[in-house]
């Protein structure tokens, strides 16, 4: 049975137009099994609603409906969770008293999964319209008259997400100082999230000049600022993850914030996105990942949507990447301008903005491996994780995480020279130094009568030796002088 | 007195720090071959070091193994010392003659190559915990080789102890500048290769037409 799986599976990876790859130890490409197929890819004509213009965000909710914000149509388009037929759609919202009202270029959508309100970012409306799914609006929020929020500025909302609380966070294009943060009544309560300077050469040569300018020359000085977050979803237990796509930015790209804004990321060594930039000499740039949407799915993994080269990255809540597919093309699983990304089960869509249609990747069974051996892992269940990670090996025997997994079980269960060849293999000293110290444990307890009979009669040996030549070499000694006084 | 073979000078030179270099000197003793033989030991040690360490210490990415930069590194390096010191040293008054730099700084460093293996071995019976023990070892073998070579600079040369530290400094300064110019050869050669190979590869091409 395996092998027919195995060769289904083959068959359906030559229909990928693009080289399947993940990441070694030492950073660098190398080939693997896909994770997710491209199924197909809907349009809004497919959906019977006349086609979509420019949509920028899909959003899952707890009735696994999708909502599409359909940004150029000005309207949200609800469909099932197989995006196959459509449950509604909403473009008029009506006031408590009974007026109504439209959106224009609306960018975001957020339904909260405990009150089934909609939090909707109408982009150049300037405000987020909160409502049900009739389309009743309970809650307008324009831009804030606080001194907190430089009132020069435009309230250009572009995402939106509420938290458990109900307070309701807004990332807005023209802001880099967070994302603004209202209560569930809609007061401006100040801003999350904001990422930190990254300390480039020129921002600490910048420092220096400043230091000895004058005033009137450091008010003419360009300031440092980071880029301002571009999107962000909330997990399950309400954290919530932001990315930040920008071409000059390295740091803070991902970030999972708690709720005091810590970013808890900080610690981790993982690289978002491609991990080397490629070069173009068209335009004699090097081009690295800008992540544009984040999506954290069920099981907590982390997808990733590359704005660069149209590619899915999709991180364990670890930080470890699984899986990258889509590519920059006109083939299906291909992409002209990705914008959103969400997932249902084993499903995960994807947001087109330029050739207007959402695709869908459809989980693999080599994706359903590796997920199900991660999530064992991730949670400790170390040893149930064993025979998930050999079928792993069987279908990708560079999948480095397998080998580390099946060390820390093999460890777990005394094997410990299982656990130390596994170490090898997976290049991790760490690992091995733990299971090299449960061999030699075990080798000392085993082999302690013998080890300690080898040391007595080497000694022995020794010594006896020693005495002999010693005494050997005084009588020649001695012999010596004798015959010299003869 | 001090009749002693080959082998126990150099039992003598690095068990006594301040007389046995002296004691070698007095007596005219010293062997070439095992100064060979110290220094291709350390040659090996040094690739011992970097390939057949223990894995749960430190693991090299190693896609490819080159062998010259571990030439480089001990065989040169000890090579451009000792020319590097007799030719600042016969400026300076030094008795030293190049053999017997060569002998003496190769048995000088007998210490630190010895303690290079038990590194190596103690890497395969410890965990990481126990690290602390390789690395008294490796300083250990470190810092006698380091005595042994001033107290072996001293000796060949007969220098004071103040001369003996500064004759060091300009040695080492003397050997950037000898593997600076090494450096700089090797990059004319190359380019006259390559001009001679162009010239060549003309000149065939025109017979051939």
């Amino acid at each position: 049975m395996m092998t027919a799986v195995f060769s289904m599976n083959l068959a359906v990876s030559a229909d990928e137009h693009y080289d399947v790859y993940n990441y070694d130890r030492w950073s660098e490409a190398i080939p693997s099994q896909a994770g997710y197929l491209a199924e197909r890819s809907v349009s809004g004509e497919d959906l019977g609603i006349g086609d979509f213009a420019e949509p920028s965000d899909i959003f899952r909710d707890a009735h696994d409906q999708l909502l599409i914000v359909d940004t150029k149509n000005n309207r949200i388009v609800i469909t099932d969770s197989k995006l196959e037929t459509v449950v509604g759609v909403l473009d008029e919202f009506t006031y408590e008293d009974g007026s109504t009202t439209t959106l224009k270029e609306p960018e975001g959508i957020y339904v909260s999964p405990e009150t089934d309100t909609i939090y909707i970012a109408d982009y150049n409306n300037s405000r987020v319209l909160v409502c049900d799914y009739e389309g009743n609006v309970s809650l307008e929020i324009t831009k804030p008259q606080s001194e907190l929020f430089a009132q020069e500025l435009t309230f250009l909302p572009q995402r939106v997400i509420a938290d458990k609380a109900g307070n309701i966070y807004v990332v807005l294009g023209n802001i880099t100082t967070g994302a603004a943060m209202f209560t569930s009544d809609g007061e401006f309560q100040g801003y999350y999230g904001a990422n930190t300077v990254e300390q480039t050469s020129t921002v600490i040569a910048n420092y220096f000049w400043k230091m000895i300018s004058t005033d009137e020359m450091r008010s003419k000085a360009s300031r440092t600022v980071p880029s301002g977050i571009t999107s962000f979803d909330l997990d399950d237990e309400g954290f919530i993850y932001t990315c930040t796509q920008s071409t000059s930015q390295k740091t803070d790209t991902i970030k999972k914030l708690n709720p005091a804004g810590k970013n808890l990321f900080t610690g981790l060594e993982t690289t978002w996105g491609d991990i080397e930039s490629v070069y173009d000499t068209n335009t004699n740039k090097n081009y690295q990942s800008m992540i544009c949407d984040i999506e954290i799915a069920d099981d907590g993994n982390i997808n990733c949507l590359d704005l660069t080269s149209g590619r899915i990255f999709q991180y364990d809540k670890e930080g470890n990447l699984l899986f990258v597919f889509g590519s920059s093309s006109d083939q299906l699983g291909g992409f002209t301008e990705v914008a959103a990304i969400e997932s249902i089960g084993d499903e995960i869509m994807v947001v087109d903005t330029r050739k207007n249609t959402i695709t869908v990747f459809v989980e693999t069974d080599f994706g359903d491996i590796v997920h199900r051996a991660t999530n064992l892992y991730n949670d400790g269940y170390y040893e149930e994780a064993l025979e998930p990670w050999y079928e792993v090996l069987q279908y990708d025997g560079n999948y480095r995480r397998a080998f580390l997994g099946i060390s820390a079980a093999l460890l777990i269960e005394g094997d410990y020279e299982g656990s130390m060849k596994y170490a090898k293999l997976a290049d991790s000293p760490y690992r091995y130094n733990r299971a090299f110290e449960g061999w030699r444990t075990e080798f000392l307890s085993d082999n302690l009568n013998t080890i300690v009979i080898i040391v007595v009669v080497v000694v022995l040996v020794v010594g006896v030796l020693v005495f002999l030549w010693k005494r050997h070499k005084k009588n020649v000694a001695y012999a010596a002088t004798v015959g010299k006084e003869e | 007195m001090m009749d002693l073979t080959d082998r126990q000078w150099v039992k003598h030179a690095i068990t006594h720090p301040f007389e046995g270099f002296e004691d070698m000197r007095w007596k005219k003793a010293g062997s070439i071959k095992y100064s060979i033989i110290i220094i291709l030991l350390w040659f090996v040690a040094s690739i011992f070091y970097n390939r057949l360490y223990g894995f749960q210490f430190y693991v090299e990415a190693d896609k490819m193994f080159n062998i010259i930069p571990y030439i480089v590194q001990t065989i040169v390096l000890f090579l451009t010392w000792v020319v590097g010191n007799w030719a600042v040293c016969t400026l300076l008054d030094g008795e030293g003659t190049m053999r017997n730099i060569f002998i003496y700084s190769a048995y000088a460093l007998i210490p630190y190559v010895a303690s290079i293996y038990i590194e190596v071995f103690l890497s395969h019976i410890l965990i990481r915990d126990e690290y602390i023990f390789i690395e008294a070892i490796s300083y250990l073998g470190l810092g006698w080789s380091v005595v042994l070579v001033f107290s072996a600079i001293k000796s060949v040369h007969q220098y004071t102890f103040t001369k003996t530290i500064f004759a060091i400094l300009l040695t080492i300064a003397a050997m950037l500048i000898i593997l600076f110019l090494l450096v700089l050869l090797l990059s004319l050669f190359q380019q006259v290769y390559v001009f001679a190979y162009s010239i060549y590869t003309e000149l065939a091409y025109r017979l051939k037409v």
